[in-house]
């Protein structure tokens, strides 16, 4: 029985710390010249980018209408950014981008102390507030959406890169 | 058997937290520049002046709130002294700080906040020393409520008594039981008469304010405190607002004190800041993202809050003004903010002769090429000190004027 025990205990230990490296191992981490990267791996792509945190109310009401929209849109790019103003654990992000249905997305997560400056590669008047949600159009126009977005906002705008790609 | 099990169980519930601290510490780590309660490992460092003329720090490092203090304006330090018993999960947002006053009878009073689940919410926590910081007694909450609180404020009024606002959640519950929307966070305060022993039963001043932002408090004469908070308007408009109270425990009219009209349900972590001058002048500096007004803006009363003048931007947009800070000194009233350039942070200051009517041109007072705590300024009367802590250079703390 006590080495049952044991091996339980054994069992939760590993369990937990592989958990939390393959939520490690998930979320891409984001640091200086990923925003480029990002740019550059999306070019010519619609693509949404939305900026959310773990400790933001109102990310945790946005993020679900997010992972509805991309289910019924999978032809659409679409990456996350878990921006916390209060950063906090890959493992606590995965686990509510999972529950969103966002799991499969390309998601990111900031990783590294200076925040400000990852901040100012992507939008130089962006002091953190989230959510917010980037979207980059197929000619690489940006439309920047702060705080919640609506998704009937979301779709006017895939309508229109719809359009333009039927375009000759 | 039972009690193997319950011991394994106490074990691996142990090794658990263990594992998820030391998981959730390292992702904010990186904001400090090494990992112990020393003050070089500091995040945030708060400092303030004892009516003796000694600079008191209280800082949060390592998981642990310290304090220690100088009687040479900062050059050296007594040992430090840890409030906290144990590594705690404090609030490491980015307005979340220790909060530090010190009252004639050299009793030293602390406030901070603590993650207390995994769920984020939060716990005012206190704690004085009366032993001239010697040792500190043990950390109580500021309220019995078990809702989350946050972002607390500390001051002292001229008679001793200590007066504390935060920002409280109690109301969401009842709120969504009733079926009612709620926003945001009430503005709760409370006071201590024994010098920081006991608060009294906690009140709310105004509810639905924006949930995750610093609150500015001074004082407008003995016995009555001002606090400027990011309130939330009809329509979610997340613009500020000041209340003046008529003593301890009265909240007056909330009046407002621009309208930038910033609609957004978001969590901005970026707080106002209040000094009330000798000459009863309220100074506000705030950032907004407003469809009127966007950036940071200073504004003054000379009416007891009940107008503001019109808001006058502070630093060059293009370079992301933050975090300002606004202090009435012995001989003029100053103020600092952060820009960043791509590669460094500066702290600008800007000084006014006349009270707030006119303003010097900004200029460049410290800078550093990591991250950084808020710049913030700290009076003793008779000179205006900047209190900033940066990762990669340390602490400083400088006089940003000459004596006279």
């Amino acid at each position: 029985m006590k080495r049952q025990l044991l091996a339980s205990l054994l069992f939760i230990i590993v369990a937990l710390s592989a958990s939390s490296s393959d939520a490690q191992e998930e979320m891409k981490p984001f640091g200086r010249g990923s925003w480029q990267e990002i740019l550059r791996a999306h070019a010519g792509r619609p693509t949404i980018v939305h900026f959310w945190g773990v400790t933001c109310g109102p990310c945790k009401v946005e993020l679900p209408l997010l992972g509805q929209f991309v289910k019924e849109h999978a032809a659409i790019d679409v990456v996350t950014i878990s921006a916390d103003l209060v950063p906090n654990l890959p493992a606590a992000a995965r686990s509510m981008l999972e529950k969103a249905g966002l799991g499969s997305a390309e998601n990111w997560i900031f990783d590294d102390g200076f925040v400000e400056r990852l901040r100012f590669e992507i939008d130089p008047a962006w002091q953190g507030e989230i959510p917010r949600t980037v979207l980059i159009s197929r000619n690489g126009d940006t439309t920047t959406i702060e705080g919640s977005a609506e998704m009937t906002d979301i779709q006017k705008w895939f309508d229109q890169q719809s359009g333009m790609a039927r375009k000759p | 058997m039972l009690r193997t099990g319950r011991l394994l169980g106490t074990i691996a519930f142990a090794l658990w937290q263990t594992v998820a601290h030391a998981q959730m510490h390292h992702q904010h780590a990186s904001e400090a520049a090494c990992d112990e309660p020393a003050l070089r490992c500091a995040s945030k460092v708060t400092p303030t002046f004892a009516p003796d003329g000694t600079l008191w720090l209280a800082w949060m490092a390592g998981g642990q709130v310290s304090v220690a203090s100088s009687k040479d304006g900062g050059q050296t330090l007594s040992p430090p002294v840890a409030v906290t018993k144990e590594r705690l999960n404090l609030d490491w947002g980015p307005d979340s700080r220790p909060k530090i006053v010190v009252d004639r009878e050299g009793r030293i009073s602390v406030a901070f906040s603590i993650f207390r689940d995994k769920a984020f919410n939060g716990q005012v926590l206190y704690a004085r020393s009366i032993d001239g910081g010697k040792s500190f007694a043990e950390l109580k909450p500021i309220t019995a409520s078990n809702e989350s609180q946050r972002f607390e404020a500390l001051a002292l009024d001229s008679d001793g008594s200590l007066f504390a606002a935060w920002l409280d959640k109690r109301n969401r519950v009842p709120a969504q039981q009733d079926g009612r929307k709620y926003e945001g966070a009430g503005l709760f305060f409370a006071s201590s008469r024994d010098g920081g022993a006991t608060y009294s039963e906690s009140r709310m001043a105004k509810d639905n304010t924006c949930e995750c932002c610093r609150l500015g408090v001074a004082f407008a004469g003995p016995g009555r405190p001002v606090v400027v908070f990011r309130n939330i308007f009809e329509g979610s408009i997340r613009d500020h607002a000041v209340v003046t109270f008529s003593d301890l425990s009265t909240p007056g009219e909330i009046r407002r004190v621009s309208q930038d009209e910033w609609q957004i349900a978001a969590c901005p972590h970026h707080g106002p800041s209040l000094s009330v001058s000798t000459a009863g002048t309220y100074h506000v500096t705030w950032y907004t993202n407003g469809k009127n007004r966007k950036g940071l803006f200073y504004a003054r009363s000379t009416n007891a809050g009940t107008t503001f003048s019109e808001p006058l931007p502070i630093g060059r947009s293009d370079r992301s003004p933050s975090r300002p800070f606004v202090i009435a000194g012995a001989h003029e009233l100053a103020m600092v903010w952060k820009e960043f350039d791509g590669e460094k942070t500066a702290v600008n200051l800007m000084t006014s002769p006349d009270d707030g009517v006119t303003w010097s041109a900004p200029k460049t007072v410290s800078d550093t090429p990591d991250t950084s705590d808020h710049p913030l300024l700290v009076s003793d009367g008779r000179r205006t000190y900047l209190s900033w802590m940066t990762k990669a250079g340390g602490y400083r703390f400088q006089s940003i004027e000459n004596e006279p």
